[in-house]
């Protein structure tokens, strides 16, 4: 019994430093912010509780609402568009060519290059006057005189999407190479012994066994996607007019733009809610698949 | 007429030659099987066949055609892998029937072939399992399935037991007999397990370092080995070698000074070893306890009883591992001397190439 009870303390005393770290770091701002979402706080010292009112005022005046759509599409089309370009990458760096190594190799820069930097570069890039993609476009005849891609709100919406498209997909690809690589080699030459050519092998037996790394890709990259800062920070800061302010965006502005803290606290609570639904179908996702396994 | 056919078939992988030039001939019906150590080849040469690996030069036939530069499908053979290469993610079902998918057969067809390979393999109540449900004997029929229902010319066989437990192993050793007796179709077998070789086979092909060492029935190869390779590849505990000196030859003994061992005359017609360093063969087997035509007298230091026979291994005077095999317990221990003999006609003699004397 004592000896028992020794290990069981001796396990506490293991977990206590990591434990106090995430008591600190985690638990505890996370209540913070939970209590906060329901006063009034501002740069005022003291505050009220106000009850559901931030609650009911993001959701009631529409506009919160529209960022949540939004951000939705957004995160849709960014984590889409980086599973397919992902899949695309990982089957052609697969495949048996000449410089495969270099090829592997030229797939990183995005993902090396510290963010901030990159992230520059493509708002230089999106830059009407001295950009690259307008110069080239207009030495093509394909428009007519300079586009400020960051300067209308359709195509900052897209110009945001692609580069966290540039900056996911190496990651994206260079996770689902493992997983192509880990489908044993037999399988193919087997279906190939039996006639089957290059795209019934991706369909029937590529595909079917990357579901697993799919699912799990696709859920962290949602996670990520949905809680993307910086790229749309550095590029537009939100705007023109809103028309890249994600739930991220918004909650930052709110608390730090206009010192609501309150209802900043109540937009990033929203947030938590919903990254800890996507948190959960992945673990379900997990347990799913790896219970799958064991049969 | 042959079924297939290898005419001095070659295949390198950059600067390493792996097959050296192989001739070979398999009738239709034949079970073939190809056996030698690891790295000798064999599975290399039935990939070649399955047209897994491209041929460096020469070239292989089947039912008089040639098939070099033909994708698997079109040559008309099945292979079982060593892995099984299962699909995990299929039933067995879809398993069995995934080359008929590839056809793009008529679901009916499919279901009747599914379902004929199913009862021979008696895999009907596993159909809707998946491969990760079965066991491994069980996903081993699923492969052989998978392979007759594309009802081929020829099955290629890669190794296929060498993932089972030896029982298991013994029992689809005799389910492939009878699927063979069964189906009639030619078999190409590779295997590193000599047991498996001649229990199955009607032609044994003995591959060392990329060449044929030997062809041959199953009893030829142990009782007639052409070289050494053979003589220690072939039977199990292997073959004993004595090193010795031909003192003299005459066209009808052959002489061979065995050292401290003495003296042994063997009924040989060869006079060109006559002088020559050889070596005599002789079978654990057919070792017997007390006097006889030749004796030696040893000490083990191991004995094995196994009760249906006791193995006892000692060391010669020259230094050379000498196994002696015995029916039933007779009374041998570790340490105590021992009087062991064989009979001149069991011997076998290989000249200084390892080629054998007759």
């Amino acid at each position: 019994m004592t000896s028992t009870r020794s290990a069981t303390l001796f396990a506490f005393a293991l977990l206590a430093p990591a434990l106090i770290y995430i008591l600190t770091i985690v638990a505890y701002p996370l209540l913070d912010t939970f209590i906060l979402s329901f006063t009034n706080a501002s740069l005022r010292q003291d505050y009220d509780f106000v009850g559901w009112a931030n609650y009911l005022r993001i959701f009631g005046a529409g506009n919160f609402t529209d960022v949540i759509i939004r951000t939705f599409v957004w995160t849709f089309f960014s984590v889409s568009i980086k599973m397919i370009i992902g899949m695309c990458g990982a089957v052609l760096l697969n495949a048996a060519i000449p410089g495969q190594t270099l090829f592997r190799v030229l797939t990183m820069p995005p993902w090396i290059v510290p963010m901030a930097i990159g992230i520059f570069m493509w708002g230089w890039m999106y830059n009407g006057q001295f950009g690259m993609i307008s110069g080239l476009l207009q030495n093509f005849g394909i428009v007519n005189g300079p586009v400020a891609w960051l300067a209308y709100g359709n195509t900052a919406f897209w110009a945001t999407i692609i580069t966290d498209v540039w900056i996911g997909v190496p990651m994206v690809t260079i996770y689902f190479l493992a997983a192509m690589q880990s489908i044993p080699k037999d399988l193919y030459e087997a279906a190939w012994t039996d006639g089957a050519g290059r795209g019934y092998r991706f369909r029937r037996i590529t595909l079917p066994l990357m579901v697993p790394a799919i699912i799990t890709m696709s859920l962290l990259s949602l996670i990520a996607t949905f809680n993307s800062f910086d790229i749309i920070w550095i590029l537009t800061q939100g705007g023109p007019s809103g028309s890249t302010t994600t739930m991220i965006i918004d909650t930052y502005k709110t608390a730090m733009g206009s010192r609501k803290y309150g209802e900043g606290a109540a937009r990033a609570v929203v947030i938590c809610i919903f990254v800890s639904l996507f948190c959960l179908a992945y673990f379900r996702a997990v347990r799913k698949l790896s219970q799958g396994e064991a049969k | 007429m042959s079924q297939l056919s290898l005419k001095r078939l070659e295949k390198s992988f950059n600067e390493a030659r792996i097959i050296k030039g192989i001739d070979l001939e398999v009738a239709e019906g034949e079970f073939v099987v190809f056996v030698g150590p690891s790295g000798c080849g064999k599975s290399t040469l039935l990939r070649m066949i399955a047209g897994l690996e491209d041929v460096t030069q020469g070239q292989i036939e089947i039912g008089g055609k040639v098939v070099n530069d033909l994708p698997p499908v079109e040559r008309g053979i099945a292979m079982v892998f060593q892995s099984y290469a299962l699909y995990p993610h299929m039933s067995v079902y879809e398993n069995i029937a995934f080359p008929l998918r590839v056809e793009k057969l008529p679901q009916a067809e499919v279901d009747k072939r599914v379902g004929a390979a199913a009862k021979v393999l008696q895999l009907e109540s596993r159909l809707q399992h998946r491969p990760g449900q079965l066991s491994g004997g069980q996903r081993q029929r699923v492969a052989i399935g998978r392979a007759i229902v594309r009802q081929p010319k020829i099955f290629l066989f890669d190794e296929p037991l060498s993932n089972l437990d030896a029982a298991l192993r013994s029992e689809m050793r005799i389910e492939l007999m009878e699927l063979h007796k069964r189906l009639g179709s030619t078999m190409i077998y590779v295997t590193h397990d000599q047991i498996e070789a001649m229990t199955m086979a009607d032609k044994i092909v003995v591959l060392n370092a990329g060449e044929i060492s030997q062809v041959g029935s199953p009893l030829d190869l142990y009782h007639k080995p052409d070289n050494l390779f053979v003589a220690g590849f072939i039977g199990s505990p292997k073959m004993n070698f004595i090193n010795g000196k031909v003192r003299s030859a005459d066209g009808s003994t052959v002489a061979v000074d065995l050292g401290s061992l003495g003296m042994l005359r063997l009924p040989r017609t060869s006079t060109a070893v006559a002088g020559q360093d050889v070596t005599v063969g002789i079978r654990p087997e057919h070792m017997s306890l007390g006097e006889g035509e030749f004796t030696i007298e040893t000490v083990p230091n191991i004995v094995e009883h196994l009760g249906i026979h006791t193995i006892a291994y000692s060391t010669l005077p020259g230094g050379e591992a000498f196994i002696g095999l015995f029916e039933g317990n007779p009374e041998i221990a570790d340490g105590k001397p021992l009087r062991v003999s064989f009979s001149v006609a069991d011997a076998h003699l290989f000249d200084a190439r390892g080629l054998a004397v007759y």
